[in-house]
């Protein structure tokens, strides 16, 4: 419509020319006029066709000359204006013309620049070229700061234009949508405009003339370094603090912690909503020039990113202590799930290496758990066997490992990828985490076994063993960890804790049973009865004795400690019960049995039941 | 280049080793004529290496880029070599003094990272500038004769670079005088308070309080040569841990000394005794350059570079140059601008190409020195 309008407005301009004019010079003059008055009657704009009387050079020389000045005119009032000629739109629109003539007059005669006079008109020109481009650029930098340093300024500003022809409906609907209200962060997929698109387009016309111009170079300079002040400040905002890896390595961990959840919001605001705006207003802003764009999008956002690479790397090579894995595979999960992004808003040329930088970051956090994997073997592997547990109860560091496998295999599928990566060759039939997995498994059991060898008493190892293993499949079996290992991994483990049994059992109770044993063949009644005598008497005192240490022993799982106590009673009491009975009815001494039978089959039962209560001390 | 030789042999992760370890700490414990021979070769080699660097006739200048290049190369290749000895001597490197060594190496090469990426943001510095200095050539090396409005534009974009070039120490003081001057090119009134936006330099990534010559001093403290038990309990290893930590600190050392960056500062003590075989080279590079940045034209410079410096005098001649102009300009001086714009193409090109690589060569840098702490970390397991 506009162009439209503008097309009418010239023809009836010339036509008023041609008319009024008598002579082809007196409608020159009349044009001249016309174009001093309004940028819109520009002498390019008027003139129909090519003068075709350029060949005559003379004359050529003076139309040139005179569109020279008459652009002069107009360009100079612009240049020495004080006030920002973008606070006018038609004032912008004229000088924008007015550029527009003259980049257009400049070329139209650069051909027969060799010659004298027209090579100087050609070089005044230039030099009013390079003149307007000077305070073009100053406009573009206001323009630029306007639209990010105060945005209600810059909204006031633009419904000044509302009524303007060139407001259309869908602008209209996004300014009232787009004043920056603080709102808790739901959903990433949205994007900022941080320009109004009337900016934008200002913006564009402008980075149109100066890319004519050979000024390129400029406007995508001054672009960025606004913008990326602009992302700087958001980034800070976002309450992302700019730390050397030093400053990330001495921070105590609790602090760091906090550091890296603001990160990991910082991280996602950034590549899902602030890059992918700059992308786009860069887009807008250089519309047409695809590689200015990709070069000023990369200036603008390659400090923020180096920054958050930084930190993410700075987490990578730090500290390996176990109790870290859990926010680093939040770091890890987080450039992980962002690589699309980085992929996407870093695809030009241009930030190749941002987005190789992010891979090889995020690389480095999956050794970074990886070694923390290790560092957690080593802390097991060194675990020293100096004091015992009392009782032979559950060791500090079967409850941690076990409790920490079992938080870590929350992660499993980031740990399956983590471990993947690794240089290891998976088996057919296990992932690396499970070889990873039975491997820490194996170490611990290692090292518990050289604690169990800190007790005196073989038995009491064996009550350690049974405990520990207890736990450990009890652990396994009801988690992902179960699902690791297998229910292969699950069944020979409940066979090595039935093993402990038997050992136990076999230790501290088969001797007594060998006690109870009666051999009908030795010597006579009487030998018979002294010998049984003996025996009992021999029982009464280690049965005592071992009633008296393993009630205090500790079989924390109670089903574990019952079905020991039915196991026993169930080797004791028919080999206990059938001995008393062959000593009772032995004539003589069996008379006097009870003399020698210090506990009734009931009194081993009870007595057995009250086996592995633990002390106080020991139980906790 | 002899960079990538050790890569494939022990590129891979020493993963796959820490298992046999377990049982069998028993390999490679004392010393051995091969140990001699090989801890021998690391001191020899790195020394080559210096003498290389400092040799004159290579016809490579002394904190050109390229030259600048060739020490990163040696210091990979050092670091190879010192990878290598670290691996074939892991049993060692786990019991007491070397664990304690070792671990001071590792300390101190984090301590390096930091100055890799200061020197990153230098690098995107001087890429600043060489936009600048694009602004000015492409101003002034038209095929056209000159006009005052290139010769504006030129002198705006070579202030623009003077101010960008000033140390940030004098900034302060210098950049409010060369704003002023500027400031006539913009006539627009509300631009005063926004002026100084025109010359804001990239921000660092690391926080205002961070300071290179800190960084190094850090990196330097307590570096001492290895006393006699150290050396004779560790079998000799504590030698190249020192050499190692000696030649980690020069090279960061040369790089804060070329390139901006925040705080620089060369005050570090450093001396290597005359018995190491690379003492002599290394110290009389470290002279040089001490005598370098303590000459007059360079004393206030940001960066020791020699392309910095060049296209420092050559923007310098340029401005005043563009200052003499008077129109319509006598053909000699347009002759003159000629030549002067030839001058900065050269520096420009040679930035240009110089720099990409460059960049990558110090992140090699970072990358290596990461893995290879990452692998002790792993084999000391």
């Amino acid at each position: 419509m506009a162009e439209n309008g503008e097309e009418k407005l010239l023809a009836v301009a010339r036509h008023i020319a041609k008319t009024l004019g008598h002579n082809e010079s007196m409608a020159d003059d009349i044009l001249q006029i016309f174009s001093t008055f309004d940028g819109r009657f520009s002498r390019e704009k008027l003139s129909e066709d090519q003068p075709s009387e350029e060949d005559g050079s003379s004359s050529g020389v003076a139309v040139l000359d005179r569109a020279l000045n008459s652009l002069d005119s107009q360009i100079s009032r612009f240049i020495a204006a004080d006030q920002p000629i973008w606070s006018d739109p038609a004032d912008s629109a004229a000088f924008l013309d007015a550029i527009d003539e003259l980049v257009n007059i400049t070329r139209e005669w650069s051909h027969l620049s060799s010659e004298k006079p027209i090579g100087l008109c050609l070089s005044r020109a230039e030099d009013m070229t390079q003149q307007a481009m000077f305070r073009i650029e100053e406009e573009f930098r206001s323009l630029m700061d306007q639209g990010t340093e105060s945005f209600p300024v810059n909204h006031r500003f633009d419904s000044e234009e509302e009524d303007e022809e060139d407001e259309d409906e869908e602008y209209r609907n996004e300014d009232d949508s787009q004043i920056p209200v603080a709102q808790p962060l739901t959903d990433y997929d949205l994007i900022i405009d941080a320009l109004s698109s009337a900016t934008i387009n200002d913006l564009h016309e402008i980075t149109k003339r100066m890319l004519a111009a050979g000024f390129g170079k400029a406007c995508s300079h001054v672009y960025s370094g606004s913008r990326r002040e602009f992302l700087e400040e958001s980034m800070s905002r976002l309450g992302l603090q700019k730390l050397s890896i030093e400053d990330v390595h001495k921070m105590q961990w609790q602090e760091l912690e906090d550091e890296i959840d603001r990160w990991i919001k910082a991280a996602n605001v950034a590549l899902r909503i602030l890059f992918p705006s700059e992308r786009r207003l860069c887009d807008r802003v250089f519309f047409g020039f695809s590689s200015a764009a990709d070069l000023s999008f990369m200036e603008v956002c390659r400090g923020s990113t180096i920054q958050l690479l930084n930190f993410a790397d700075a987490i990578a090579i730090g500290s390996r202590s176990p109790e870290r894995l859990f926010k680093v595979l939040d770091v890890f999960e987080t450039m992980r799930d962002l690589m699309g992004e980085f992929e996407s808003v870093f695809s030009d040329q241009f930030c190749l290496v941002l987005r190789n930088e992010a891979v090889t970051i995020w690389k480095r956090l999956g050794e970074a758990v990886r070694g923390i994997f290790m560092e957690l073997e080593n802390l097991i592997r060194r675990d020293p066997a100096k004091a015992a547990v009392p009782g032979g109860g559950l060791h500090p560091i079967t409850r941690y490992v076990m409790n920490y496998l079992r938080a870590a295999c929350r992660s499993r599928q980031t740990l399956e990828q983590v471990f993947e990566e690794s240089n290891g060759v998976p088996s057919k039939d296990s992932t690396l985490l499970t070889v990873q997995m039975s491997w820490i498994m194996e170490l611990l059991e290692s090292n518990l076994e050289v604690k169990s060898k800190v007790y005196k008493d073989p038995a009491l190892s064996y009550v350690f063993l049974m405990n520990n293993g207890r736990y450990i499949v009890q652990k396994v079996r009801d988690g992902e960890l179960g699902v690791l290992l297998g229910e292969d991994w699950i069944r020979k483990h409940n066979a090595k804790v039935k093993q402990y049994h038997m050992s136990y059992q076999r230790s501290s109770w088969s001797k007594m049973i060998g006690l109870l044993k009666v051999d009908n063949a030795a010597a006579g009644m009487n030998g018979l009865g002294k010998v049984m005598k003996e025996k009992l008497k021999e029982f009464n005192m280690q049965f005592e004795e071992v009633c008296k240490a393993h009630s205090t022993w500790v079989v924390f799982d109670e089903q574990l400690r019952e079905e020991l106590r039915i196991s026993l009673a169930k080797l004791l009491l028919p080999a206990y019960g059938n001995f008393i009975g062959r000593f009772q009815n032995l004539g003589d001494i069996g008379k006097n049995a009870d003399r020698y039978i210090k506990f009734g089959v009931e009194d081993i039962e009870a007595r057995v039941n009250e086996l592995f209560k633990g002390t106080t001390t020991a139980r906790k | 280049m002899p960079v990538t030789d050790f890569q494939g042999t022990f590129g891979r992760s020493l993963l796959s080793f820490r298992r046999d370890q377990v049982d069998s700490n028993t390999v490679l414990t004392g010393t051995s004529p091969n140990m001699d021979a090989e801890l021998d070769s690391f001191q020899r080699q790195v020394a080559e290496r210096f003498i290389d660097l400092n040799a004159s006739s290579s016809g490579v200048e002394l904190l050109s880029l390229e030259w600048i290049g060739n020490l990163l190369d040696s210091f990979l290749c050092c670091q190879e070599e010192f990878r290598a000895i670290v691996f074939n001597h892991r049993s060692q490197i786990s019991t007491s003094p070397m664990n304690r060594l070792i671990s001071d190496y590792y300390e101190r090469s984090i301590k390096a990272l930091d100055v890799c990426n200061a020197i990153r943001d230098g690098i995107e510095q001087i890429r600043q500038w060489q936009k600048l200095s694009d602004i000015v050539i492409s101003a002034l090396d038209s095929h056209r004769p000159v006009g005052e409005g290139q010769l504006r534009r030129a002198k705006k974009a070579l202030i623009d670079l003077a101010i960008g070039m000033l140390d940030e120490k004098d900034a302060s003081s210098s950049t409010t005088s060369l704003a002023h001057r500027n400031r006539s090119f913009g006539r627009a009134k509300d631009n005063h308070n926004r002026s100084m936006g025109h010359f804001r330099s990239l921000s660092w990534s690391v926080s205002r309080s961070w300071s290179a010559s800190k960084q190094l001093q850090a990196l330097a403290s307590n570096l001492t040569t290895p006393k006699q038990n150290d050396v004779a309990a560790s079998n000799g290893l504590a030698l190249p841990v020192y050499t190692m930590t000696s030649v980690l600190l020069f090279v960061m050392w040369v790089l804060v000394a070329a390139i901006p960056c925040q705080d620089r500062g060369l005050q570090v003590n450093f001396f290597v005794p005359r018995q190491f075989q690379w003492a002599a080279p290394v110290m009389s590079l470290h002279d040089k350059i001490v005598e370098e940045s303590k000459r007059r034209e360079r004393k206030n410079c940001c960066g020791l570079l020699k392309e910095i410096g060049r296209i420092e005098k050559s923007s310098r001649v340029m401005n005043e140059l563009v200052d003499s102009i008077h129109f319509p300009m006598s053909e000699e001086k347009e002759s003159e601008v000629k030549q002067r714009v030839e001058e900065l193409v050269e520096v420009h090109e040679a930035l240009k190409n110089g720099l990409d690589p460059f960049e990558r060569k110090v992140r090699e840098v970072f990358h290596r020195i990461v893995r290879s702490r990452t692998e002790s970390l792993d084999s000391l397991c």
